[in-house]
């Protein structure tokens, strides 16, 4: 196959059919650049809502008749664990204070000079286990340990934020499912016009013997190229769109990599299995 | 070379051809006659292989409509001219484009891409009108142009299916002359017409086509 002729022939075509190529990249660019859109906004959710929910705080009451040494022992050997970022001690007098500024009495004052609070430690989980199941595990750990007395956490509140985030990421997959076949479906459609405007060169390449390889190289390679500048299009436009958000709202609305290499990916795999089913429609021998 | 054994076509629910034998010998003219809408169009496409029959069997030199695989089929049409009454001519190229398109589509080598299609449009008489669009020719031009097309892969027969059909009778009578001479060379010509005055001038065998049905023959020394 002289694919010199094939890629003139593919570049030729640009210029055969400037318009319907121009709308065809158009039409890739902006579904591209819509499902980057979604998928970003999407991304920076789950991220923001990730960073704020999924810090869960275990607090892990001592056993008021530990000695300074188990304490010590105790603080090490949770620290030491794989689930565990950070840990850190409440003495009672710490707790006291807490108290205090929270509710404003002093509870010593009431119960005769006598501080009722035990010493804790707040034990903060890596953001993994933002999962009742994998906490209730980390909790059953903690609690094997000697001079632990008892492990307090929100639990349905816990549970609330992973219901609403399992919801949340289902509508997400689906609507962006939903935009991404209305774009493929857009972009399929344009590519066929693209080709339908050709059938006469479809049709004398039959006739002269050319085989099916090599009518649908042209094309494929020409649906190929469109989807490469559709799709480098829309990065510039993703890039342009977030730089322009994170002006507006102050913040850092950063487009991850992978997004560009995916829509990059994307905008090529439409742009081939588009011209390859549609100019296979013209092929009948 | 070129042989029909009782084919039969339909074309939907509709039968086109109903029990056609026929017989083109290598380098013979051959008329095929009949009214629009009587098969011959789609006996031509036949030859070439566009259809294939529902009973019958076709012959096209070494190959056979019902043995002959679909990847084969372009190479069967690499022996076989075409044209038509609207020339299909690719409105975006020049003359020679539209000429060497047809060499460069089966992967031939560039150098002799150039030297034959010069050699074509010489013997079609359009060298000299190389770089014109199809736009700015004459309808007897854009059939040379479709002749030259059709002949630069050297096929062994060229089907012409009513050539001379958009043409005023003097330029209809030099394409049927031009037929005539690339006849004279070696090449088997199957030209579908109903213009039955034109053909009386350059006498050859002629197969009359009735409502799908190959009705009679007549030899050349008849067409009167």
């Amino acid at each position: 196959m002289k694919l010199l002729f094939l890629i003139k022939e593919g570049f030729l075509g640009f210029r055969r059919a400037r318009l319907a190529t121009l709308i065809t990249i158009l039409t890739i660019s902006l579904s591209l650049t819509l499902i980057g859109l979604f998928g970003l906004v999407v991304y920076h959710l789950s991220d923001g809502f990730k960073k704020t929910f999924s810090r869960i705080n275990l607090e892990v009451y001592v056993d008021p008749t530990a000695t300074a040494s188990q304490i010590t022992d105790l603080q090490t050997q949770i620290s030491s664990m794989d689930a565990v970022e950070a840990v850190r001690y409440i003495s009672p007098t710490e707790a006291l204070q807490s108290f205090k500024s929270s509710f404003g009495e002093d509870m010593v004052e009431v119960l005769d000079g006598e501080n009722p609070l035990q010493p804790s430690f707040r034990v903060t989980l890596k953001s993994d286990y933002a999962d009742v199941e994998k906490i209730q595990q980390v909790k059953q750990k903690i609690e094997a340990i000697s001079s632990v007395d008892e492990i307090v956490y929100q639990e349905q509140l816990v549970r609330l934020v992973n219901e609403y985030f399992f919801a949340g990421t289902v509508t997400a997959i689906a609507f962006g499912a939903t935009i991404f076949l209305i774009s493929a479906i857009l972009i399929f459609n344009t590519i066929r016009l693209t080709i339908h405007s050709r059938k006469s060169v479809i049709e004398i390449m039959r006739l002269v013997g050319a085989t099916q390889s090599f009518i649908k190289a042209p094309f494929i390679f020409e649906g190929v190229l469109q989807g490469l500048i559709g799709s480098l299009i829309a990065c510039l436009g993703l890039w342009l769109i977030s730089g322009l958000l994170a002006a507006l709202f102050a913040t850092t609305f950063a487009v991850p990599w992978f997004y560009y290499i995916f829509l990059i990916i994307t905008g090529i795999f439409l742009g081939l299995i588009g011209s390859y089913f549609s100019v296979g429609k013209y092929l009948r021998f | 070379m070129i042989e029909l054994f009782n084919v039969s076509v339909k074309l939907g629910h509709r039968g086109v051809l109903d029990q056609v034998s026929l017989q083109i010998n290598k380098g013979e003219f051959v008329y095929l006659i009949g009214k629009t809408g009587t098969g011959k169009t789609t006996l031509l496409r036949l030859i070439y292989m566009d259809v294939f029959p529902d009973r019958g069997n076709v012959i096209i030199d070494s190959y056979s409509s019902s043995t002959i695989r679909q990847r084969h089929v372009p190479f069967l049409r690499r022996k076989v001219g075409v044209i038509f009454q609207d020339f299909k001519l690719l409105p975006d190229r020049n003359v020679f484009e539209n000429v060497a398109f047809a060499m460069q589509v089966i992967g031939a080598p560039q150098k002799t891409i150039k030297a034959r299609t010069l050699s074509v449009l010489t013997r079609v008489g359009l060298h000299h009108k190389r770089y014109q669009m199809p736009q700015r020719l004459s309808g007897g031009e854009k059939q040379r142009v479709a002749i030259a097309r059709a002949l630069i892969n050297k096929p062994f027969i060229l089907l012409a299916d009513e050539p001379t059909g958009n043409l005023d009778p003097q330029v209809a009578k030099d394409i049927l002359a031009l037929l005539e001479s690339i006849n004279r060379s070696g090449t088997a010509i199957l030209m579908a017409t109903h213009n039955y005055d034109l053909i009386r001038q350059y006498p050859h065998r002629t197969l009359v086509l009735e409502n799908g049905r190959l009705s009679r023959e007549i030899p050349p020394e008849d067409l009167d």
